[in-house]
């Protein structure tokens, strides 16, 4: 399956929109005007791909060290995520998220679950057992989605040119589902943008 | 410019002219312990004022902390419960899935078991759960999940009250809503805190209106620029400061304590104030106490004070009183009590004042009493007689006066010296004073002494006290070793009938003596009425003695020494004659001794030396003129130069005037008399010893002074040639004479038998009727023409 998922991120690569695509280059600043790293920057294109989403990272949200891993999951909606559990401790994962409500009831190690994605949205994760467990499992319509790195930078090759829609989501955004929404026009010979977050 | 100095000093003197000492001395002491007590008393004041106020503070700021601290513990608790429902798994996925019923009852549920008034889940949206008034629940619909200051609780301010709200997240796991519990700081929660201290202080709760001011909740306002100013100062420092307000309780300490709000600056605070009135309640006891304390202490400071001034000052107001009594005349005694400075005055002012009056009494004495007897002098005895006379009539009394001279006392000062005289005179004096129980014993001067009788007298007592007194005195006194053969003479009047007043009885009293001394003293005389003619007589004859001097009723007759060696007149002895207009010739021997007496003998004798001057320089030169000088003419100092102005006056050559002397010139005192005597010898006049063979005769005058001439004495001339002692007498003299180189005159030579007698003894001179009796001036030249040689 890993092999397969590698399959079609590289067919994405490799479309044929590629050679009207660019690439769009993303600053996401925090409130603060500090690099934010973390955030989710979505680019929502008119034409939706015909071909199924498939991300290179997968989808499967660990369990490891009392800890969810990765913190952000972005999964294709309609995505199975599969809920790996490697601690020697028992979780209880839930959601009340409106994309998707579920509850892993405690389950032990090497138990894995797996649940359906089936609405776009940003879904919250926690565990019941211990507090400090959180992640997010973001499920989008589109392909261009990627996390801002360190530097608060996220790249974007491949998105065809025209209007568009960016959409930004961290938890610290305070809007509606923590998410911003920017209309943007993104030129073939790249698109270039910062994005500065309002809030707190 | 001295003006307002004196009003200072006036001034000065009043504010503290205090007449007595004691007063000045206690008001000074009072004063001065009045303002250390009141001093004292304000100190006190301000300490328990501070004390009071540092123990409300410390007061207010525990009790502001203990509020703090229950608050941290209670938000704890409430935390705790908040959070128990914000994680329980149900709780929170209704709230996810919005199931409002399920958080209703779930909040409801919270709110009755944490026992708070509002409890609330508030979503993410906003949407706002519970009961509660509106305005809290608008307040609340966005709240963060901590507080400016980190915390999860803060107290914030609405229309409705004022909250403290406790803030618990709820996660899933991002927040989806909040646990929210508000406790209104209202009221009973104020009452409570205000329980908690151990002082009745009173809690308000504050928040800031729109237009900055602050205001209690309960919307009583005690907004004022004080309090804000003070309020704001709290909110921005930490530190707890104390504040004096105008509170509705009155005049308060104030502490306020801001509470933490959602944003920086605090929306609450806690106002914790306690009236300056009950803060210093607990020290009115003490207060009242220092009070009394000091009324107390004043008191006994006044008392003492008092006491003090008292001790002081009395002894000096007894001090003061005793010297105005001395000033007075009178004497105090003061007591001496201790033996301080005080006493020792006391002492001092008592010896002090007992010598004033013993010197006073000395005095008064010595103006009363004659010093050498002791015996009540001239004045006291006037005095006495007076008062005798005044109260004789009235009483049908007598008053006798008993005037008393020694007899010979002059001698006994010349004989044996003024000590055994004045002795004489002690004893006397003491003698008579034994001798008179019943009068009084004076000594008036001198010899003199006078007795007053006077009272219920006797007829015969002066009588008989002058003979025991005559009697007592006619036995010789032992006068320190010396017998003395002395008498009294006494005159005796009696008043009023003798004399009506002091003085004309003392005056009849003496002129009884002058009789007694005239009738041979050692005898009494009473007065008689014609003892008082006499002395009319003899003052009548004084009278005339001036009329005579001033118009000149004197004239000199001359009566001539003749030379018995040249056979011719060679002197004049000049005679005063006096032809009164109604008298006739008066006899020198009548009027010298008045002269004499009244002293007109000095003018008498200067107009007689002038005259005889005038006169003999018209005879020939070998001519001289004899004045006779009377003893008291030596006493004048001036006699020399009247003699002198009566030469120069004349141009009468000084060789030429004899002056005649009778011894008795030199019992005044030889000393005198000499130097006068040497300065007329000096000038050139010639001095003879008249009367010489009388009277004291001493030898040694004629040593004493080398007189130009001796005149034997009638006496010894009349028998001269009868009797041989008589002739031999003058031929002593005579040869004396010679033998001291003097010339001799024999006086009142009558007949040939002594002239030759006298002749042949060798006198110089002689002088008498059978020669020629005194001739008037005009007839001396005729007398010096006439060939009297013949005679001779």
């Amino acid at each position: 399956m890993l092999i397969r998922l590698l399959f079609i991120a590289l067919g994405v690569v490799s479309t044929p929109f590629a050679a009207h695509a660019a690439t769009a280059n993303i600053d996401v600043r925090g409130p603060d005007g500090k690099p934010l790293a973390g955030a989710v920057v979505m680019i929502d294109t008119p034409k939706k791909p015909a071909a199924p989403i498939r991300f290179t990272w997968g989808t499967a949200m660990s369990q490891r060290n009392i800890q969810f891993d990765p913190h952000v999951l972005i999964v294709p909606i309609g995505s199975t995520v599969t809920f790996p559990n490697f601690d020697k401790v028992r979780h209880h994962v839930y959601s009340f998220s409106k994309a998707k409500k579920f509850d892993l009831k405690l389950y032990g190690k090497d138990d894995t679950r797996s649940v359906l994605f089936d609405h776009a949205g940003a879904v919250a994760l926690g565990c019941n057992i211990h507090d400090q467990m959180s992640a997010f499992i973001l499920v989008v319509e589109t392909p261009f989605a990627v996390q801002t790195d360190v530097n608060g930078h996220a790249t974007i090759a491949g998105v065809p040119a025209g209007g568009a829609t960016v959409r930004i989501w961290h938890p610290s955004i305070r809007a509606k589902d923590n998410v911003l929404a920017q209309p943007a026009t993104i030129a073939a010979t790249g698109f270039t943008n910062t994005y500065t977050i309002r809030g707190r | 410019m001295t003006v307002p100095v004196t009003e200072t000093k006036r001034e000065r003197r009043r504010l503290f002219g205090f007449q007595h000492l004691r007063t000045r001395l206690a008001v000074l002491y009072a004063g001065l312990f009045a303002i250390t007590i009141v001093a004292v008393a304000i100190v006190a004041q301000v300490m328990i004022r501070n004390h009071a106020q540092n123990s409300v503070r410390a007061e207010l700021s525990t009790s502001g902390i203990v509020y703090d601290r229950i608050w941290a513990l209670r938000a704890k608790s409430l935390t705790g419960s908040a959070d128990v429902l914000a994680r329980d798994f149900g709780f929170r996925s209704a709230v996810a899935s919005g199931d409002g019923p399920t958080i209703s009852s779930a909040v409801a549920n919270l709110r009755a078991r944490a026992g708070v008034a509002n409890a609330f889940v508030v979503d993410t949206g906003g949407d706002v759960i519970g009961d509660g008034p509106a305005d809290l629940r608008d307040a609340i619909t966005d709240l963060p999940s901590t507080f400016a200051d980190g915390s999860n609780n803060a107290v914030i301010a609405t229309d409705a009250g004022t909250y403290r709200l406790i803030v618990a997240p709820i996660l899933a796991p991002v927040e989806i809503g909040q646990v929210v519990f508000a406790v209104p700081l209202d009221a009973t929660e104020m009452r409570a805190l205000e329980r908690l201290s151990a002082i009745p202080l009173s809690a308000t709760m504050l928040h800031r209106r729109a237009d900055g001011h602050w205001m209690s909740t309960d919307r009583t306002s005690l907004g004022d620029v004080a309090l804000d100013r003070y309020v704001n100062g709290a909110t921005r420092s930490s530190g707890t400061k104390l504040a004096t307000l105008d509170l509705p309780g009155g005049k308060s300490f104030a502490l306020a304590i801001p509470l933490a709000g959602r944003a920086e600056t605090p929306d609450a605070a806690l106002l914790l104030s306690y009236p300056l009135e009950t803060a210093l309640a607990s020290y009115r006891s003490l207060q009242i106490g220092i009070a009394l304390a000091g009324a107390v202490g004043l008191i006994l400071v006044l008392l003492g004070s008092r006491r003090l001034a008292n001790g002081i000052a009395r002894p000096i107001a007894a001090l003061d009183a005793a010297a105005k009594a001395l000033e007075e005349g009178s004497r105090a005694e003061l007591k001496v009590e201790g033996s301080d400075e005080i006493a020792r005055l006391a002492e001092s002012f008592n010896t002090m004042s007992a010598g004033i009056l013993e010197r006073e009494h000395r005095i008064t004495h010595l103006a009363f009493h004659d010093s050498l007897t002791g015996l009540p002098n001239r004045t006291y005895f006037r005095q006495q007689m007076e008062a005798a006379l005044i109260r004789a009539p009235k009483m049908g009394e007598k008053a006798a006066v008993l005037c008393l001279d020694l007899d010979g006392f002059k001698g006994v000062n010349d004989t044996l010296g003024h000590p055994v005289g004045d002795a004489l005179l002690r004893q006397v004096g003491m003698m008579l004073d034994d001798l008179v129980k019943d009068g009084t014993v004076s000594r008036l001067g001198g010899d003199e002494f006078a007795i007053i009788l006077s009272g219920r007298l006797d007829n015969d007592r002066p009588r008989a006290l002058s003979q025991q007194i005559i009697d007592k005195f006619r036995a010789p006194i032992l006068v320190d070793g010396h017998q003395i053969a002395t008498g009294v003479s006494i005159g005796i009047a009696i008043g009023p009938g003798d004399g009506e007043d002091a003085d004309l009885l003392l005056k009849s009293a003496d002129l009884a003596l002058y009789r007694a001394k005239q009738d041979g003293r050692g005898v009494f005389r009473f007065f008689e009425p014609a003892l008082d003619a006499a002395a009319r007589k003899r003052r009548q004859l004084e009278l005339d003695l001036r009329e005579a001097l001033l118009t000149g009723q004197f004239r000199l007759n001359y009566q001539p020494i003749f030379d018995l060696a040249k056979d011719r007149i060679g002197c004049f002895e000049s005679l005063l004659r006096w032809e009164h207009p109604t008298r006739g010739n008066v006899s020198p021997s009548e009027f010298i001794p008045v002269a004499e007496e009244t002293g007109l003998i000095v003018a008498i004798g200067e107009w007689v030396m002038h005259e005889a001057c005038r006169q003999a320089a018209d005879w020939p030169s070998h001519v001289r003129v004899a004045v006779n000088v009377s003893p008291l003419q030596f006493r004048n100092s001036g006699f020399s130069n009247i003699i002198f102005q009566a030469l120069t006056r004349s141009g009468l050559p000084a060789n030429r005037l004899e002056i005649e002397i009778t011894e008795s010139v030199f019992l005044e005192g030889e000393d005198g008399v000499l130097q006068v005597l040497h300065q007329l010898r000096g000038m050139g006049v010639r001095i003879a010893l008249d009367d010489f063979g009388t009277g004291y005769s001493s030898l040694s005058y004629l040593r004493s002074f080398p007189f130009d001439k001796i005149k034997i004495d009638k006496s010894f001339v009349d028998r001269v040639a009868q009797d041989e002692s008589s002739a031999a007498i003058v031929l002593a003299i005579v040869d004396l004479a010679k033998a001291l180189k003097m010339e001799t005159t024999a006086e009142g030579v009558e007949d040939r038998d002594q002239l030759d007698q006298l002749r042949g003894q060798g006198c110089s001179s002689i002088q008498g009727y059978w020669f020629s009796r005194p001739v008037e001036g005009g007839a001396v030249l005729d007398l010096i023409a006439e060939p009297m040689s013949a005679a001779a």
